[in-house]
């Protein structure tokens, strides 16, 4: 039985030891970068995680100045969220409210350009796939795996002519599925103007702004000590998540993942915080209390990373 | 693999050396087994009183209270003669380890397999202290709530998968809190 079982684990060693980044597979997670960016497009997709799923609608109409996108949920209350190159906006009619990101500074929004895939591989190996007919489209898959417990794996997989992404996996060091996206319905090319327009029914609705602004958090006397390896600081900011008071966002990122940490005073809020973690899918989110402030750390990143990046935030008051 | 953890006791390995012996005590339930047996062979030969059975738990449990950083020094900094005595021959090895393991089978010990659970998770040292220390105080499970809502809007904002998946992730953000639809 050990025997079995000490074989079996040799060849999974093997196997993952022998898995290697291919110029092919990185070529091809360029073409998608690229096709994301290009591409016009509208089409129904699913989301899966655990046994839930939901239905929604997207359409992209690309353009000079970044494309305007609109997804629809298709399930439940009709919730939309519509952007542009400058805002977000998500609309919520549970509680009709917009919620407004404004990018006043479009630096603060770090993209990937095609040509930063490369770096990825410094902490995930990019191999092939198999082909694959998916609502209608041939397609070729990517797959990558992470090369330490700290991150997510992905397979994505891409139409062979366009490279518009029609699948994408995110699953966990042992292999088990923590999310999936799926193109039902797609159909690349023009989209009519209409398509993207806000819900007409949004009249007379809450507008919360998210007032982004920079910051500097170690001013304030805040500290996130042993940084996750390979998770680089790309924005430090203080905002608005409701109509309370401003909140510090710092966010981390490896460039395929990203982490955020919040933090906010307690005094003022309504109800007490609850500490603990909350998962959905591949993100995760941990909540604890540092010297009356409550820390929120959100991340599309295995539970243990993002309550390791919670865990090292520290207060000293400024001197 | 029982060379490189042999090699790493004697503190003969390179900084660099280092990651790849330590992942696999993490990951490897064989290998932290092999490190174990070995620490338990020097202790006999050495004729130091037998560890005691409980001491890993104890060294697992003092780590929880006391995150100090620990981990093997690099080989570059003085190294204790103690070193020495172990010649790392894969035949000598096994015989003291069969010889060993045959007698403590008849030592009463409690399974040690649940005591690995904190230190097998996490290869790096400073890894190994933070999950000792979070395994103190593991963390409620809480639900999704329309108010973890406004986090995950704010932090999709600046999610490299936007790049790569347009805006599909950020139906995550709004997603309904209770069940919607069963597939």
């Amino acid at each position: 039985m050990s025997r079995t079982l000490g074989a079996l684990l040799l060849f999974t060693v093997a196997g993952w030891a022998q898995a290697q980044t291919t110029p092919e597979a990185l070529d091809w997670l360029r073409k998608i970068y690229r096709a994301t960016e290009k591409l016009s497009y509208t089409g129904t997709f699913v989301y899966q995680q655990g046994d839930r799923s939901e239905t929604s609608r997207i359409a992209r109409l690309a353009g000079a100045s970044g494309g305007t996108e609109k997804l629809e949920v298709l399930d439940g209350t009709p919730r939309e969220i519509l952007r542009t190159r400058d805002e977000i906006r998500c609309y919520l009619p549970e509680s009709r409210t917009v919620k407004v990101d404004r990018r006043s500074d479009p630096r603060a929004f770090p993209a990937v350009l095609p040509e930063q895939v490369g770096s990825l591989t410094e902490h995930y190996v990019v191999a092939m796939g198999e082909t694959r007919r998916i609502a209608g489209f041939d397609c070729q898959a990517i797959v990558l795996t992470p090369k330490d417990d700290l991150r997510y794996g992905y397979k994505l997989w891409a139409d062979a002519r366009s490279g518009m992404l029609l699948k994408a996996r995110t699953f966990d060091r042992n292999g088990i599925t923590m999310e999936q996206f799926t193109f039902t319905h797609l159909e690349i090319g023009s989209v009519p103007r209409e398509r993207l327009r806000p819900p007409r029914t949004a009249q007379g609705w809450r507008v919360e702004q998210a007032g982004v602004a920079p910051a500097d958090l170690s001013l304030a006397g805040w500290s996130v000590g042993a940084e996750l390896p390979g998770f680089r600081k790309i924005v430090e900011i203080r905002r608005m998540l409701r109509d309370t008071q401003p909140v510090a966002q710092m966010v981390y990122s490896d460039g395929l993942a990203a982490v955020s940490v919040f933090i906010e005073p307690i005094t003022g809020r309504v109800e007490a915080p609850r500490i603990g973690i909350a998962s959905m899918g591949a993100v995760n989110v941990y909540t604890r209390e540092v010297a009356n402030h409550l820390v929120t750390v959100v991340g599309e990143a295995p539970a243990a990373s993002v309550q390791r990046i919670g865990n090292t935030v520290e207060y000293h008051r400024p001197q | 693999m029982k060379a490189k953890i042999s090699a790493l006791m004697d503190g003969e390995l390179d900084a660099q050396e280092l990651s790849e012996p330590l992942a696999a005590l993490g990951r490897d339930v064989d290998a932290f087994e092999t490190w174990r047996t070995y620490h338990l062979i020097s202790d006999a030969l050495q004729g130091r009183a037998m560890l005691a059975n409980d001491c890993l738990r104890r060294v697992v449990a003092r780590l929880a209270e006391e995150p100090v950083l620990v981990g093997p020094l690099p080989a570059d900094v003085a190294r204790p003669e103690r070193a020495r005595w172990f010649v790392p021959s894969a035949l000598a090895a096994s015989v003291a380890a069969v010889t060993l393991v045959g007698w403590m089978a008849f030592a009463p010990q409690e399974k040690a397999a649940p005591l690995l659970a904190p230190v097998a998770q996490v290869p790096q040292p400073a890894a190994v202290v933070a999950a000792a220390r979070a395994a103190k105080d593991a963390p409620a499970r809480l639900p999704m709530t329309a108010a973890t809502r406004d986090y995950l809007i704010a932090h999709q904002a600046f999610s490299p998968r936007n790049s790569l998946q347009g805006m599909a992730p950020y139906v995550r953000s709004v997603a309904a809190e209770s069940a919607p639809v069963k597939p």
